[in-house]
């Protein structure tokens, strides 16, 4: 059942602000970021009348709100952000969404484009060859045992380091250094240990990849010395999330709470909007069982980066110092935190779900590492694989309006049977290749189905928020080579 | 009983088809009945995943669901079949569907079991298609269609 009964109207209240008036049960406004033809797209589209339901949801904070690359998703939008008061508000498993702590990971490398010159395809090669991708891929390192599991669970990134998967340093540049608290592996089903146990360490499909790039414009100095960027630079980007043990997760949670809204009175404008109140035990168990799956996440974003590193050391024969490999920052762009943000003047504990979003924090807050902090926090935003991607920073204004969250990425514009009908006796790999960038993929459907057309341009989303002040852009990174799934 | 025709060797294009989804697979599938149905919606699950033709009829599994209504065991069927594929890699390439009818509008209305024939994933042998995680709720629905025989509606998150 939609929360609509008719279309739902957008009244413009700035620049590139959107705002959906209160009507029927909403507790609060809606507020879409974007620009006219972005809203031009939207208009019918049932994304809008989500961003209204989820403003029905008990507890929610000032507006349910929505960032330029909106789509429509389970229940919360792609591109949605909602904070819901501890005390009074819920949390949703279908406003974190299946793959949770999706997220990106960007790296530095002391090498400029020319130094990859004659050796790209060597470079592909071994990253293909040495990260396990595709679908059901596994075996990046042995299975673990289920006490290994556990440890991981609880402490994420910071298990793959203390394993030798890294450098103690990569903590301090990861959100959450690389781990939620709360995370209870009783929490999580035998299905998710099992769908979960081998796939450490392995990048997936879909949309998720590997990219080699480079540095081609740098648009905010000052930021872009801070991250230690700069133009012509190959950086790596890694984009995936918690595997089949976060889908599980979600999985047996959307469950769990279709019974408990039933249980605590909670009118759904959608079903699955299913929720239950934070401090309810449903709700307390579904944040610890999502706090493993996003430390499983960073576990795997982080073992990603050690096999990275290890093919680019074994492609271009060079030790680790000329290399330089460094982690610039790591996001997760699905998740549900308790993080502290100020409403009416008073500073308190929310449940923030950011869904397709992505955290940006301003200059000076505690949690953005203290190399970044006079800047804010470094927001890395994925595009196409033919196109571009993006660093922006998080700002201020991103503390006053988004509960310090902007954009995520591009969003689909061709769904995946009309991208497969375009591809069509077209060779996506070769076209790519004409344009200087090389692909591996585990499968050729993969690739029709993520070629670059199928997506809206990156460009124009990052721009939106970088208009309304969210967060500014730092530097644009051009994809030279990508490792699909 | 032996394994049924594999899905590979029988005219199965008329069976489901893919609806317009700006990001997932939203799968139509049509069958005689809910039995046949269900094993649909198993051969569209699977062939969304793996290429089938190379599937051998090696081990034999079997999978259960039940629910309040045809659509929700319908999809806990198919998770199980993901589930199976994700944590053993095991596809199947032919499956037989059982239909029982427990308590009317009970948890358990609806349950169906699934004999289902195939291998473990190789991918020096098998290829793949696309990565499904999960089975969603959205736009689910299964039963009698209008025009004759039976309807279901399924979206996988890709």
């Amino acid at each position: 059942m939609n929360g609509a009964d008719d279309s739902t109207s957008l009244e413009r209240v700035g620049d590139v602000v959107w705002q959906i008036p209160m009507s029927g049960g909403m507790r609060v406004p809606g507020r879409v970021y974007a620009d006219e033809e972005l809203v031009a797209s939207l208009r019918g589209d049932q994304s809008l009348d989500q961003v209204r339901n989820v403003a029905y949801l008990p507890g929610i904070q000032r507006y349910s709100m929505a960032m330029p690359d909106i789509h429509f998703g389970y229940g919360f939008p792609i591109g949605g952000v909602a904070a819901f008061s501890i005390e009074e508000g819920v949390v949703s498993p279908g406003g974190v969404g299946y793959d949770i702590n999706c997220g990106v990971r960007l790296l530095a490398t002391e090498l400029r484009r020319p130094d990859l010159e004659g050796s790209i395809k060597r470079l592909v090669d071994q990253l293909f060859r040495d990260v396990p991708s595709g679908v059901g891929a596994h075996g990046a390192i042995r299975t673990l045992t289920r006490a290994e599991m556990e440890k991981l669970l609880v402490e994420g990134a910071g298990w793959a380091v203390k394993n030798g998967y890294g450098r103690p340093e990569d903590l301090e540049r990861t959100e959450a250094r690389g781990a939620l608290p709360g995370a209870d592996p009783t929490a999580v089903s035998e299905r998710a240990y099992a769908r979960g146990d081998d796939q450490v360490g392995t990048l997936g499909s879909g949309n998720h990849f590997l990219e080699i790039q480079v540095v081609d414009q740098v648009f905010d100095a000052g930021a872009a010395r801070a991250y230690g960027l700069f133009e012509g630079q190959v950086t790596l980007m890694i984009h995936c999330g918690s595997r089949g043990f976060g889908y599980q997760v979600c999985d047996d949670y959307l469950g769990v709470m279709g019974e408990a809204a039933g249980r605590y009175s909670i009118e759904l404008p959608d079903r699955q909007l299913a929720c239950a109140p934070v401090e309810s035990p449903e709700g307390r168990r579904y944040l610890a069982a999502m706090a493993c799956a996003a430390n499983y996440a960073w576990a795997n974003r982080q073992m990603i980066m050690h096999l990275t590193e290890e093919a680019l050391l074994r492609a271009l024969s060079l030790g680790p110092r000329d290399l330089g490999l460094r982690l610039v920052y790591d996001v997760a762009h699905n998740i549900a935190k308790l993080e502290d943000h100020s409403v009416d003047g008073t500073v308190g504990r929310l449940c923030v779900h950011r869904k397709g979003a992505t955290r940006a924090f301003g200059p000076g807050h505690p949690e953005v590492p203290e190399t970044y902090r006079e800047v804010g926090q470094p927001v890395l935003i994925p595009g196409d694989m033919g196109r571009a991607s993006f660093v922006c920073r998080g700002a201020e204004r991103a503390m006053e309006e988004t509960f310090g969250s902007t954009c995520h990425g591009a969003g689909r514009v061709l769904s995946r049977s009309a991208a497969l009908r375009r591809a069509k006796g077209r060779a996506i790999d070769r076209e790519l290749a004409a344009q200087g960038i090389l692909v591996r993929s585990q499968g050729r459907k993969t690739l029709a189905e993520e070629m670059p057309e199928a997506y809206k341009d990156v460009e124009r989303v990052v721009s939106v928020m970088d208009r309304a002040g969210i967060s500014p852009r730092v530097a644009r990174l051009r994809p030279l080579g990508v490792i699909k799934g | 009983m032996g394994a049924p025709a594999l899905w590979a060797t029988r005219a199965m294009n008329e069976v489901y088809r893919e609806l317009e989804h700006p990001a997932d697979l939203w799968l139509e599938i049509r069958g005689d009945d809910p039995e046949s149905l269900s094993e649909h919606a198993l051969y569209a699950l699977y062939a969304s995943m793996v290429h089938l033709e190379r599937v051998r009829p090696l081990e034999e599994r079997t999978l259960q669901a039940q629910a309040g209504h045809l659509a929700g065991a319908l999809r806990r069927l198919l998770a199980e079949a993901l589930y199976l594929f994700d944590a053993e890699g095991y596809v199947a390439g032919a499956a037989t569907v059982g239909l029982s009818a427990g308590e009317p509008g009970g948890p358990g209305a609806v349950a169906l079991e699934a004999r289902v024939w195939g291998e473990v994933f190789d991918p020096c042998r098998h290829e793949r298609l696309s990565e499904i995680k999960a089975v969603t709720y959205h736009q689910l629905s299964a039963g009698p269609a209008t025009e004759g025989g039976w309807r279901a509606t399924v979206l996988l998150d890709v």
